[in-house]
């Protein structure tokens, strides 16, 4: 434990240390300039902070785990998510692992688990990933370039609705789906 | 396909509510099959899927379980199931996408906006199926997702027209939603539309270059997929496109800032 | 025959529920604290000399004259943060307490103090030197120019005295054995001198001017320190009185120069539990009131519906302490804490030795009385220069028989010349520690008594294979 405590100061020292002679250096690089200056003490104030939480965030624990139900998307689709397990281990504050959806893409099956601590990502590993059939696709839909006349046609009055980019509130009105909803309300 | 305008401005009755900061409009056959009154109950229920996401879920709601998460308050332990179940979603999908898509900003928050409308927008649809409704279409913000048919009974496809981001006031192109089940492909009932022209923040780009597509639109089975795929492929650029075409059942149609066209047969007339 | 040897036997020994040990987690948990604080202690520190070179400080090494400023630079802020650490240390704050205990945290403010002197001293004279040699002035001169020219300097000349005068009369306290209120008067100085040395921190010298982030972590070092002091050393004790009400009850003479202070109060099973059993007590009579004592509980707190009792065994040491003796009946008491890791909180083992000498046999008298242990787990032994020396014996051997504890009464001289806590007659006939309680490598060990006697108890322990986790030690002085 003496040991744990020993390299864990040193490290969190060392990185502490490390990080002020970084930002200190860019300070008198930046000598002069005021950008610099405040670029660079800006940096440390974060980093700072990130180092020592590193050094003393160690003694994680495997605890209970907990299965959620699951709640499959649409009936028709072939790609939809089958099933959620959710998978909560870890002792300690904002830590956990948790398994994602298992997914169905063209290459097999795939569900991920990540391990949260501190609410950011440490770790993504994959529980499934059947990759065997990846070379076997057929690349039959490979997106190609092609002309604005070899594209599907519409004109705004053979449509039931309009997609684009996300269309803000605030642009809404002004949009090719107002005019349909309009017609139509 | 039918011609839309045989079926006249009367065939089709909506409802629109604002949401997440975007506007969504519910779209149903005007018959008899849904009454006004089925149709404002089943308004009422989407709205409320809508606004409880994004009570939870929203960052710009200083109050929002994801906002107490940003800062820290709240810790994905403590958190609900449901947004555990997101975040996994979240980041099983930006392992998928091998990072194009994310669930975290660049400062490292975690920002689950990315995934939540379309995960809205499938519940919403859950919702309206489990009301018995078996026709509509429902679009949020440009993000579609349909059921059914615009002609009850006919068998006829949704037709959704795709923005064109140099003239937004025209249609690119445009795209069958839901009708008969292809058994080769399946049936596409989702079109996502994922740009860089507007609301840019939304997807971060990876390189320092600008995002290599203006607008990347994606039809699949759900809208989950679609809206991840086509905010991974804006944000992963060609190389993301190929991966996404080869490992999933998608239809994608990507415009270039120069105004080229790359598109998937099934975009093709 | 000095030594008695008074077994009880348990009837029936569990041995089988050895296997399963409780205090496993809170063991991991308070060592991993004591680590965080190690870490937490050295980041500081360094954080301190960041503060520093994130500012460019390290360019300053470029002239002779820049070095020494540069090292006075650095030394002032790590002897001012050594400083900060210190009052945290001494603030009883939770945390530190629960993790290592109030009087390892008060021995490591011990050994910072010469540290802390020696660096704020050589701050004092490598910057005189420094900017000496960038003015073309001698260090003596620079340093009178300083005085008279500079705002603030003059409170950190009068701040640099009060550090010197606090530092030295507490060495000189402790070797002499100046009465402890001597050395609490002294030890109020201190807040003088840092406050006094705070304002030119900031208004001298560019590294905490006015709107760089360095000012704003060290004005939150400084703050946060003076609120955790306030917070724990004034606020929790007024509420702590104010809420439990404590008046002395009875005071029973329990052996020549010896006794037991009795009072009775509101909330006391608050008290109970796995926490500290050490206190510090203010009895509020006239000539009293500003002496505060500091004494473990004898008896576990007691609540019977809205009225509780509890009690504290006093060994005439001081001036103060005679005092006690003759306290009135009714005489209100001023109480601060919990403090302290002699208890239940420190237990890392099923089994438990407990072993007390003179007046420190009382603290030992409330532990075996509350920690959980299963019939023939526990061995206490009690140690004095004649059975009369054995305070709460008679208790001691009650509660031993009810709980199922091994007893060992250990009386009479320790031989002559030989470093030894043992009786003449146990060292002659070899005994050690482990021949009492022949598990105690899987025990939890309780040691309290005077200073020198409890260093050879520990000694024995560890060559009986006792690791430094399982030694719990309360030293009875301050």
């Amino acid at each position: 434990m003496r040991i744990r405590a020993a390299v864990s100061a040193t490290l969190a020292s060392a990185g502490i240390l490390l990080v002020g002679w970084q930002s200190g250096s860019h300070v008198t690089e930046a000598a002069g300039s005021s950008i610099g200056t405040s670029a660079g003490t800006t940096g440390t104030t974060g980093s700072t902070g990130a180092s020592a939480a590193t050094g003393s965030g160690s003694g994680s624990s495997s605890g209970t785990s907990t299965s959620g139900a699951a709640s499959g998307s649409g009936a028709t689709g072939s790609t939809g998510s089958t099933e959620t397990t959710t998978s909560a281990a870890g002792a300690g504050n904002g830590s956990g692992t948790f398994a994602g959806s298992v997914s169905q893409t063209r290459f097999g099956n795939v569900q991920v688990q990540i391990t949260v601590s501190g609410g950011k990502i440490t770790d993504v590993t994959a529980l499934q990933l059947t990759d065997e059939d990846r070379r076997s696709v057929a690349i039959s839909n490979r997106a190609a370039p092609l002309l604005r006349s070899e594209v599907l046609q519409a004109q705004s009055a053979n449509v039931q609705t309009i997609g684009g980019a996300t269309v803000t509130s605030d642009a809404y009105l002004s949009s090719l789906q107002a005019a349909l909803d309009a017609a139509n309300l | 396909m039918q011609p839309i305008s045989e079926l006249g401005g009367s065939a089709l009755k909506a409802r629109t509510f604002g949401s997440m900061g975007t506007v969504i409009s519910l779209t149903v056959p005007a018959g008899a099959a849904v009454a006004d009154h089925e149709l404002d109950a089943a308004v009422a229920a989407v709205e409320r899927v809508f606004a409880r996401l994004d009570e939870s879920f929203s960052l710009y709601r200083p109050d929002s379980e994801a906002s107490r998460l940003a800062r820290g308050e709240l810790s994905l332990r403590e958190a609900s199931a449901g947004m555990r179940d997101r975040y996994a979603d979240a980041v099983g999908w930006r392992l998928m996408t091998e990072g194009a898509f994310s669930p975290e900003r660049p400062d490292g928050v975690l920002d689950l906006s990315g995934l939540i409308k379309g995960y809205a927008i499938a519940k919403a649809g859950e919702t309206l199926q489990s009301q018995g409704i078996t026709d509509w279409c429902l679009n949020a913000g440009g993000d579609v997702l349909v059921m059914g048919s615009p002609v009850p009974g006919s068998g006829a496809s949704w037709a959704a027209g795709v923005v064109d981001p140099q003239d937004r006031t025209a249609l690119l192109s445009a795209f069958e939603l839901g009708g008969p089940a292809d058994l080769k492909t399946g049936t596409r009932r989702a079109l996502a539309t994922s740009g860089s022209a507007e609301r840019g923040d939304h997807i971060w780009t990876a390189g320092a270059g600008g995002a290599e597509f203006t607008q990347v639109s994606v039809a699949a089975a759900d809208i989950v997929t679609a809206d991840v795929l086509a905010t991974a492929i804006v944000a992963g650029g060609t190389a993301m496109l190929h991966r996404a075409t080869d490992g999933w059942e998608i239809d994608v149609l990507a415009v270039r800032r120069d105004g080229e066209l790359l598109a998937t047969p099934g975009f093709r007339a | 025959m000095n030594t008695q040897l008074l077994t009880t036997r348990p009837e029936v020994r569990r041995s089988s529920r050895g296997s399963v040990n409780p205090f496993k987690g809170q063991h991991r948990r308070r060592l991993l604290r004591a680590d965080l604080l190690t870490v937490l202690f050295w980041a500081s520190l360094a954080g301190a000399i960041a503060l520093w070179l994130a500012d460019g400080g390290a360019s300053g090494f470029s002239t002779p004259a820049g070095s020494f400023t540069a090292l006075g630079i650095v030394a002032g802020l790590a002897g001012m943060d050594l400083v900060l650490l210190m009052l945290l240390l001494a603030a009883r704050l939770p945390f530190i307490d629960g993790a290592v205990g109030h009087d390892r945290a008060l021995e490591f403010h011990r050994k910072l103090g010469k540290p802390a002197l020696y660096l704020l001293l050589a701050h004092g004279i490598l910057i005189a030197i420094g900017y000496g040699m960038a003015e073309g002035l001698d260090p003596v001169t620079e340093a009178v120019n300083l005085w008279v020219q500079v705002p603030d300097m003059w409170l950190a000349y009068i701040s640099m005295v009060l550090f010197i005068a606090v530092v030295v009369t507490s060495l000189v306290a402790v070797r002499r054995r100046f009465p402890y209120e001597f050395w609490y008067a002294v030890h109020l100085l201190t807040y003088a001198a840092v406050l006094t040395s705070i304002p030119h921190q900031f208004s001298v010298g560019g590294l905490f001017a006015p709107g760089t982030w360095q000012r704003w972590y060290w004005l939150a070092a400084c703050i946060g320190t003076g609120a955790a002091l306030l917070h724990n050393r004034v606020l929790e004790p007024i509420v702590a009185t104010t809420r439990h009400k404590l008046s002395v009850s009875r005071v029973v003479q329990v052996a020549p120069g010896v006794v037991s202070i009795e009072m009775t109060g509101r909330h006391l099973d608050e008290l109970t539990g796995a926490g500290g059993r050490f206190f510090i007590w203010r009895f509020l009579a006239p000539g009293m009131w500003w002496h505060p004592h500091p004494f473990s509980l004898s008896a576990e707190p007691l609540q019977l519906g809205p009225s509780g009792s509890l009690r504290i065994t006093v060994r005439n040491l001081g001036k103060g302490s005679s005092q006690l003796a003759r306290l009135k009946r009714g005489t209100k008491v001023a109480i601060e804490g919990p403090y302290g890791l002699f208890s239940t909180a420190a237990r890392s083992r099923n089994h438990v030795v407990m072993i007390g000498a003179g007046i420190g046999i009382t603290p030992i008298r409330a532990l075996l009385e509350s920690t959980p242990f299963n019939p023939g787990d526990a061995t206490v032994i009690l140690r004095g220069r004649s059975e009369k020396e054995l305070y709460l014996g008679k208790e001691i051997m009650d509660l031993c028989q009810r709980r199922g504890a091994t007893l060992y009464h250990l009386t009479g001289r320790r031989p002559a010349g030989v470093e030894t806590w043992l009786p003449a007659d146990a060292t002659r006939s070899g005994y050690r520690l482990g021949s009492y309680a022949p598990n105690i490598a899987e025990a939890d060990v309780y040691v309290c008594g005077p200073a020198a006697w409890a260093q050879n108890v520990l000694k024995d322990a560890r060559a009986a294979g006792v690791r430094e986790e399982q030694l719990h030690y309360e030293r009875f002085d301050w």
